[in-house]
C-alpha cells in the first residue's frame, strides 16, 4: 500500500518530456545570460547581432503560449476563476522573485564596491539610487517604478500577469477582440509614446509593458487551436516562405549596419524605427518571422541533437530559477571580468561555468520537486 | 547723431563684453565654491552653435542627456536641475528641457544606437553624452570606443546637433588601470579630432581627490559631491560654448 502511495506520487511530480516551447525557453535563458554580461566575447556569437529582436522577445511570446495551459483547451476549458486565482498567484511569485534577486543584486554591488574601494560600482546598473537616495528608491523598488538594470524583465512580467485576467475575460466572452483590443493599444502607446514612468529615477520603463503585451497575446493567441493560431498553422509554409527574405534582409542590414536615417522617416516615426522599448512593428514582424521558420527546425533538432534538446528542456521547465540564477550569475560574471580584467580564456570559463550552474539550478529545482513527491 | 551711435555702440559692446565676463552665481550646492578652479578642465575652444541657434530662433533649447542617470543625495539636487536653473538663469527668456535618457551600464555602441533613435524621436539641440565609465569596466577594446565616438559625433554634426562629451570618472584605485586609462584616452583623443567639447571629469575628481588629502572623505563622499561640482561646470562649459571660451569659475 505504500509503495503504490509512492508509486502514484511519483507519477504525479513526474518532469513532463521535452518538448519545443521548454526547448526554446532554455535557448533563451542561455542567451540572456549571455548577452547580459556586457563585454563578453561570446556575445557576439548570440542571434541578437543579426537579429532585431532578441531572447526577450522569445521569453515573453513563450510566457503568452504557456497561457494556453493554464486557460485549457477550446472544449474543455478551466474554470475561470481558477484561471484568475492562477495567474495573480503568478504574479506575486514572480514579485517575490524580483525582490529577492534584487536584494542579492544590491548585496553583491555594496560588497564588490567596498572590496574593490570603487564607488562607481555602486552606479551600476541604476543601483546608484538604492545607495545615495535610499528612502525614495526602496519605495520605487516595492512599487517596481525603479528598476535595475539587465533586472527589469521580471517586473514586466508582473504586469503581464496582472493583465492576464483581463485577457483571459476577453478571450472567454469575445474572442475576436483581443488581439484587435491588444494591437489597438499597442499602437495608442507607439504613436503617442505612452510608458510607465520610472521613480525616483527620470525616465521610463525599458520595457514597455502597453507594447510588450502585444508579444504576449500574440504567444497566447498563436497557441489556441482556433482563430488566429489555427489560420496560422493551415498557411505556415506560405508564412515560412515569406519569413525568409525578412530575416535575410534584417540579418543583412544589421550586420552592415544599412539602415535608414531615422531623423528621415515618417511620422510617427517609431512606426519605422527599432526600438526594444516599444518592441516596434519591424522589430515584432522580425520576430514573428523566426518563430515561424524556427518551428520547423525543432523536429530536426530532436532527431539529431538529442541530448542538447534534454539539456536545454531542463532549462525552460525550471525557467523561473533559472532566470533568477542566470541574472545573478551575469552580474556576477560582470564583477568578475572588472577584478581579474577580461581575456577569451577567462570569457569562455565564464561562460562554461555559467552555465552549467544554470543546469544545477533546473536541476536541483527539479530533485526537490521530486523530493517534496516522495515526502507529501 | 554720429556721437548718439558711437555712444551706443560702445554701450552695446560693453554690454555683450560684461554678458561674457560676468556669470551669474549657482544656487547653492553641494560643490565646493569654485570646485573646479586650477584643475585645468579641459576646456578646448569649442563652439556650439545649436545652442546659439535656439537661443535667437525659439528660446528653447532641448538637451539629450545619454549615458548613466547622474546621481545625487536628495532629489531636490539633481544633477541636471542644476544644469537646467543655470543655463534658464543665464539667458532669460530661454526655455530648457532635460530630456534624461540614461540607461545605467549601458555601453557606447548601444548608446549611439538610442542617440540616433531619441534624436529622430524628438527635436534635440544638444546631446550630452557621459562616456566611458562603463565600456571601461566592461573591458571594451578602446578603438571600438574610438569608432563609436568618431561615427556619432560625425553623425550628429551631419544633422546640426551639438555634441559635449563627459569623461570617465575618477577613482582612485582605477589610476592605474591601464583599461580604464586606456579608454580615457580615447574619449579625449576623438574629443580633439572631431572637435566636440570635453567636460574632463576625471581631472576635475583629481585635483579634488588631491584637495582633499588628508581628509577622512573618501572616494564614496567625493563622487556624490563631486556630481553637483560637475554639474556646475557643464553647465558653464554649456553657457561658454556660445562665446567659444571656457567662463570663469
Amino acid at each position: 500500500m505504500q509503495a503504490m502511495i509512492v508509486v502514484k506520487k511519483k507519477e504525479r511530480f513526474a518532469m513532463r518530456q521535452p518538448n519545443a516551447v521548454d526547448f526554446w525557453r532554455g535557448f533563451a535563458l542561455i542567451t540572456i545570460f549571455i548577452n547580459h554580461v556586457p563585454g563578453l566575447f561570446y556575445e557576439r556569437f548570440t542571434h541578437r547581432n543579426i537579429s532585431l529582436s532578441d531572447s526577450a522577445d522569445l521569453f515573453v511570446f513563450l510566457a503568452g503560449w504557456g497561457l494556453r495551459y493554464a486557460v485549457g483547451r477550446a472544449d474543455s476549458e478551466v474554470p475561470i476563476k481558477q484561471v484568475v486565482m492562477r495567474v495573480l498567484g503568478r504574479a506575486v511569485t514572480l514579485y517575490a522573485a524580483q525582490a529577492m534577486i534584487v536584494l542579492i543584486a544590491i548585496a553583491m554591488l555594496g560588497a564588490t564596491a567596498r572590496g574593490l574601494d570603487n564607488p562607481l560600482i555602486l552606479e551600476w546598473i541604476n543601483a546608484a539610487p538604492i545607495f545615495y537616495n535610499p528612502a525614495d528608491a526602496h519605495l520605487g523598488l516595492a512599487m517596481l517604478s525603479l528598476q535595475l538594470g539587465y533586472f527589469d524583465i521580471l517586473p514586466l512580467y508582473v504586469v503581464l500577469m496582472l493583465m492576464a485576467p483581463v485577457m483571459v475575460l476577453v478571450h472567454r466572452s469575445a474572442p475576436n477582440w483581443l488581439l484587435p483590443m491588444s494591437l489597438a493599444l499597442y499602437l495608442l502607446a507607439i504613436v503617442l509614446r505612452i510608458n510607465l514612468p520610472t521613480w525616483p529615477t527620470r525616465g521610463q520603463w525599458f520595457f514597455n509593458p502597453l507594447c510588450w503585451q502585444l508579444v504576449f497575446v500574440l504567444g497566447f493567441t498563436l497557441a489556441r487551436e482556433r482563430g488566429p493560431g489555427r489560420i496560422a498553422r493551415e498557411h505556415l509554409h506560405l508564412i515560412q516562405l515569406l519569413a525568409v527574405p525578412i530575416i535575410l534582409g534584417c540579418g543583412v542590414m544589421m550586420w552592415f549596419s544599412w539602415w535608414p536615417d531615422p531623423t528621415k522617416v515618417p511620422s510617427p516615426r517609431l512606426l519605422f524605427l527599432v526600438s526594444k522599448t516599444y518592441v516596434t512593428p519591424l522589430r515584432l514582424i522580425q520576430f514573428l518571422a523566426l518563430v515561424a521558420l524556427f518551428s520547423a527546425v525543432y523536429p530536426f533538432i530532436v532527431r539529431h541533437a538529442g541530448r542538447v534538446v534534454g539539456c536545454l528542456a531542463l532549462l525552460g521547465r525550471n525557467s523561473l530559477h533559472v532566470f533568477c540564477a542566470g541574472s545573478l550569475l551575469s552580474l556576477m560574471a560582470q564583477i568578475v571580468r572588472v577584478s581579474a580584467g577580461a581575456s577569451i580564456l577567462l570569457d569562455t570559463v565564464i561562460m562554461l561555468v555559467g552555465i552549467s550552474l544554470l543546469g544545477f539550478t533546473a536541476w536541483l529545482s527539479e530533485w526537490r520537486d521530486r523530493l517534496g513527491g516522495k515526502t507529501a | 547723431m554720429k556721437g548718439s551711435l558711437a555712444l551706443g555702440i560702445a554701450a552695446l559692446a560693453m554690454c555683450c563684453a560684461a554678458v561674457a565676463q560676468t556669470v551669474p552665481p549657482l544656487p547653492s550646492s553641494d560643490a565646493a565654491p569654485g570646485c573646479m578652479a586650477g584643475t585645468g578642465v579641459a576646456a578646448a575652444e569649442v563652439r556650439l552653435p545649436q545652442i546659439g541657434n535656439a537661443l535667437a530662433n525659439k528660446r528653447k533649447l532641448t538637451i539629450l542627456t545619454i549615458g548613466a542617470s547622474a546621481a545625487s543625495r536628495t532629489p531636490s539636487r539633481d544633477y541636471y536641475d542644476i544644469i537646467e536653473r543655470y543655463l534658464e538663469r543665464m539667458f532669460k527668456g530661454l526655455d530648457v528641457e532635460i530630456l534624461d535618457r540614461g540607461v545605467s551600464g549601458e555601453l557606447a555602441r548601444d548608446a549611439a544606437e538610442r542617440i540616433k533613435l531619441e534624436v529622430a524621436l524628438d527635436s534635440v539641440d544638444l546631446v550630452l553624452w557621459q562616456v566611458g565609465t562603463f565600456d571601461a569596466l566592461a573591458r571594451v577594446a578602446p578603438e571600438e570606443i574610438a569608432q563609436t565616438l568618431a561615427e556619432t559625433a560625425k553623425w550628429l554634426r551631419a544633422h546640426k546637433i551639438d555634441l559635449v562629451f563627459i569623461g570617465l570618472h575618477y577613482v582612485r584605485s582605477l589610476e592605474t588601470d591601464a583599461t580604464y586609462q586606456a579608454i580615457r584616452e580615447a574619449v579625449r583623443r576623438v574629443a580633439a579630432e572631431q572637435g566636440v567639447l570635453r567636460i574632463g571629469r576625471y581631472e576635475a575628481g583629481e585635483a579634488l581627490a588631491k584637495a582633499r588629502l588628508g581628509q577622512s572623505a573618501d572616494d564614496f563622499d567625493a563622487t556624490s559631491s563631486g556630481y553637483a561640482c560637475m554639474a556646475e561646470t557643464v553647465a558653464r562649459a554649456l553657457a561658454a560654448g556660445l562665446f567659444g571660451r571656457m567662463m570663469p569659475p
